[in-house]
């Protein structure tokens, strides 16, 4: 700190030559208010008196003039508008990035302030002590970087954009907010930024930092238990297992207790004590036989930083029968699908009756797969698109390599199956040109694809280009296991026998009339539209806040979906202390920014005093006056 | 002050209940400074009123009108008695009628209180006088002795007459009466004594004179209690002399304290020629001065 204070407008020292008329009209001044007395003989006898007796009467005499002459000092020295050098380089350009990620909700047991009112205070102060040639602006992290000013000197402007400011339950993305900021220094000089946060993300960024990061790392917040996982699962005894994941975060011992509540209706509760970092996992058993709302709700036995992750919502779907359609010809799959009684597998031999939509097509034709279902499997040709990378020859080939955490070859061994028919790519035909029509290959044969994958909205589609029952894998055990993950993601994606609580940021797909407008009502009573797809699916829509959304439109009439899980991330208040770019690592730090500050405010408030002082002075009740 | 009409009042410096509450007050000189002629004020010497003193021892040669014929039937032998000589005392009424009394209401409490006195003195056959002063060196404006009730009417003319201006300060005002007047009695001085000149002078020629000094300062309100401030240019209505203050307000205090020597140094040369000494403030009420201050200070009985 250096205590030797700069002038930002040192030209303003000009107006000391007011000084200069200040004391000619002093002097010139004057015509004495003449006072008739009777007698000057008592008056002179006092005015002698006075000069033997006081040695600083000619300052008492001009103690007016010495008043007037510090009131202009310090009103030109308001003007020149000083500041004490904090030593620290001065930013003309200073972005602000602050966290406004879920927990920087959290609160401490002393304060009881949250984690963005202490980076708000902080950031107030240095609008505060902004100098007249500085410009900031604020920016917001969270699951996306929000510009919330531009580079402004407006002290309104960025006062009320960080009263603005509030928390989103969602999971801060640094690099977005690094990536704006880059995008800023094209438009202006940045040389450093400052980054306001609890250090709750993840620790590796991917970003190369043109400028210097200052991580300034807000206090820790208090203990947090909170609910991080919420879902059902039907058992094969026709009732739901329903799981509730909660997890502790490190500061302290946390006790806690957990109710069920089945559509309002307390049907369970349980005590739990989670050691720091600690997390349990509770199964309840629910009966359920229609559509039912579950609400998980924790009640801490201590402090608990954050509420936002105490309840969860969970909806359990009305049960029914996987409706699948198999191509009469494909053998293989009706016999593995044979026993299962809760399927109904079309076409069926005495009922020529077809539902309008399937669960699961399986089919040998583009004419099979393009009925309506949720998940499609094609089997042994070649989809119309792709028939410019990809022809069949009847070659004997073998697999070469697989996508082993897929969901329909997990646990699934493809080694030594011998395959009679060859997908070859085509001429200069790649990989690459499958991604881009939005195919991802799940099974590499020698000279081309042998099964595909491709997510359409609202349909899951799988393409064998082979037929399988030309080849050895209906004779393997992972047949049957492949066939049993096709049902789990058929089940997954119809909805039938799992559920789960929806999480921020992004509403889960809502199944709606196609083609229409909606809109959508979220808990901060903000409203956002969307328009559904050619299939009624509307989806990506951001839930940035936990509680409940309201969809109205066609076909959705004020359906009410509840958002309550955070990301487990920010329910533990795990704090980074360095963040680790490509190149260099930040270290975060508690030191709060030094900034330089203005004292234009001090010599005007005692220039004010001077005047009152002066006026006091001037208007005093003469001394000695018996009132 | 009189707030009845003049018509039917006797005199427009105070009211009839005033006048006639000031026919029964009578001065109280303290060494009884008299004329040999014969008057009404006991002189403290034997004399021939009707107010007994003392008896003494017959010798001859005295009258024998004055012996005791009682006590001789009882005790055979003669007692003359003694009655008090009553001699007529000269009360002077100095007025200071210069411009400086000329401030607010100072000179008509001066011509209120002279007349006052003046009642007093005629009322109780004095012989009254009064001095009117108003420039330096000039003879003053004389009200010619007299006695007696009927002239109350003329002293009472005469004082309203006066108009103030000149610039006589009180000792050679005391002068200037000195050269005019004869008599031993009382002199009254009724000023502001604010005068740069020295006033033990004129004490000791008023006392020296055979006058018991009554002196009275009339202060205005104003100067009692100025309340000024600021930077300021002082006008003596005198002279017309200027004095430029700064800051009056901080005087103020010095002013006081300078006023207040000024009042005891008055009183002191008053009480050491056996005199009497009063200050009065022409804002308070003649009635509270007339018949609280001076009886409370033993000026009147």
């Amino acid at each position: 700190m250096n205590f030797w204070p700069g002038f930002y407008a040192l030209q303003s020292a000009w107006y000391l030559l007011l000084l200069v008329p200040l004391l000619i009209f002093y002097f010139l001044k004057l015509k004495r208010p003449h006072q008739r007395v009777p007698s000057l003989a008592l008056w002179s006898q006092v005015i002698n008196d006075r000069r033997v007796n006081s040695p600083f009467q000619k300052f008492k005499r001009s103690i007016l003039l010495l008043l007037q002459i510090l009131l202009l000092l310090f009103l030109v020295l308001a003007l020149m508008q000083p500041y004490v050098q904090s030593g620290a380089e001065r930013a003309e350009y200073l972005p602000i990035l602050i966290d406004c990620s879920a927990s920087m909700a959290a609160t401490d047991s002393q304060s009881g302030k949250t984690r963005l009112d202490l980076a708000k205070e902080r950031v107030s102060e240095l609008i505060d002590n902004m100098l007249p040639d500085q410009r900031l602006s604020l920016v917001a992290v969270s699951s996306t970087a929000r510009r919330l000013t531009a580079f402004t000197d407006n002290q309104r402007v960025l006062k009320k954009a960080l009263t603005d400011l509030a928390v989103d339950d969602v999971p801060s993305q640094l690099e977005d907010a690094l990536r704006m900021t880059q995008a800023l220094s094209r438009t202006a000089p940045i040389k450093s930024v400052l980054f306001y946060s609890d250090g709750n993300f993840p620790r590796e960024v991917d970003f190369e930092l043109p400028f210097d990061l200052n991580f300034q790392l807000l206090p820790a917040a208090g203990a947090n238990i909170g609910i991080t996982s919420f879902n059902a699962r039907k058992n094969q005894a026709g009732n739901w297992d329903v799981f509730i994941r909660i997890e502790n975060s490190r500061q302290a011992d946390s006790p806690a207790e957990v109710e069920l509540l089945q559509d309002g209706t307390s049907i369970a509760k349980e005590e739990v004590i989670l050691g720091s970092g600690d997390s349990q996992r509770l199964e309840f058993s629910v009966a359920a036989d229609k559509e039912s709302r579950l609400e998980a709700v924790l009640n801490p036995g201590s402090h608990d930083s954050l509420a936002a992750d105490n309840r969860a919502f969970l909806t359990i779907p009305q049960s029914r029968s996987l409706l699948i359609y198999i191509d009469p010809e494909l053998a293989s799959y009706r016999y593995a699908l044979a026993d299962n009684q809760e399927f109904l597998v079309y076409p069926q031999e005495n009922n020529s009756t077809t539902p309008p939509e399937f669960d699961l097509i399986i089919g040998s034709t583009e004419k099979d797969l393009a009925k309506p279902g949720l998940v499609k499997l094609g089997i042994g040709f070649i989809p119309e698109e792709l028939n410019k990378l990809i022809t069949l020859e009847n070659n004997l080939t073998d697999v070469v390599d697989w996508n082993r955490s897929s969901s329909l070859l997990r646990h699934v061994e493809l080694a030594d199956v011998q395959i009679s028919q060859q997908p070859v790519w085509l001429e200069n035909a790649n990989v690459e040109d499958l991604e881009a029509l939005g195919y991802e290959v799940l099974i590499h044969g020698r000279l081309g694809p042998l099964l595909l994958q491709k997510r359409t909205a609202g349909e899951l589609e799988f393409y064998f280009l082979f037929n399988t029952d030309r080849s050895t894998m209906p004779y393997r055990v992972g047949f049957p296991i492949m066939v049993s993950n096709l049902i789990q993601l058929t089940l997954q994606e119809a909805g039938i026998s799992e559920a789960q609580a929806a999480a921020t940021p992004v509403l889960p797909p809502l199944a709606l009339q196609p083609e229409s407008q909606y809109e959508i009502v979220t808990p901060t009573g903000h409203e956002l539209r969307a328009e559904s797809d050619d299939n009624g699916r509307v989806s990506g829509i951001a839930a940035l806040h936990t509680g409940e959304y309201t969809v109205s439109g066609a076909g959705a009439d004020n359906t009410k979906i509840s958002v309550s899980l955070l990301n487990p991330l920010e329910t533990s208040l795990v704090a980074v202390e360095e963040i680790q770019f490509s190149e260099v690592p930040v270290t975060a730090t508690e030191a709060q920014i030094d900034s330089d500050k203005p004292l234009w405010g001090e010599f005007a408030f005692i220039a004010f005093l001077l005047l009152l002082g002066e006026w006091w002075y001037f208007q005093k009740r003469p001394a000695g006056t018996i009132s | 002050m009189s707030e009845a009409t003049p018509v039917s009042q006797f005199t427009t410096l105070f009211d009839n209940k005033t006048l006639s509450m000031l026919e029964r007050m009578r001065l109280n000189p303290t060494r009884r400074l008299t004329n040999r002629s014969r008057g009404e004020h006991l002189s403290g010497k034997g004399g021939t009123s009707t107010e007994f003193s003392d008896y003494r021892n017959y010798v001859p040669g005295d009258d024998v009108r004055y012996i005791d014929w009682n006590i001789f039937s009882r005790l055979n032998r003669p007692f003359m008695k003694q009655y008090q000589h009553e001699e007529e005392m000269h009360v002077v009424l100095i007025l200071d009628a210069s411009t400086s009394m000329d401030y607010e209401e100072k000179f008509q409490r001066c011509r209120q209180l002279a007349a006052a006195f003046g009642v007093m003195g005629l009322l109780n056959f004095e012989k009254v006088s009064a001095y009117v002063c108003h420039n330096r060196g000039g003879r003053p404006q004389q009200f010619q002795p007299t006695t007696g009730r009927g002239s109350m009417r003329r002293l009472f003319e005469f004082l309203t007459q006066i108009e103030p201006g000149g610039d006589s300060p009180i000792e050679s005002a005391v002068d200037d009466v000195l050269r005019m007047h004869r008599g031993r009695g009382i002199a009254i001085l009724l000023s502001d004594f604010e005068s740069f000149g020295d006033l033990q002078r004129p004490m000791n020629l008023l006392y020296s004179s055979g006058l018991e000094i009554f002196g009275v300062q009339i202060l205005a309100p104003s100067e009692v209690n100025p309340e000024i401030n600021g930077d300021l240019r002082l006008v003596d209505s005198e002279s017309g002399q200027t004095l430029d203050i700064s800051s009056a307000g901080d005087l103020l205090g010095l002013y006081h304290e300078h006023r207040s020597l000024l009042e005891e140094h008055l009183a002191s040369l008053c009480r050491q020629r056996s005199g009497k000494f009063l200050m009065v403030n022409s804002g308070d009420s003649l009635e509270h001065v007339l018949f609280d201050q001076l009886r409370r200070k033993g000026w009147v009985v």
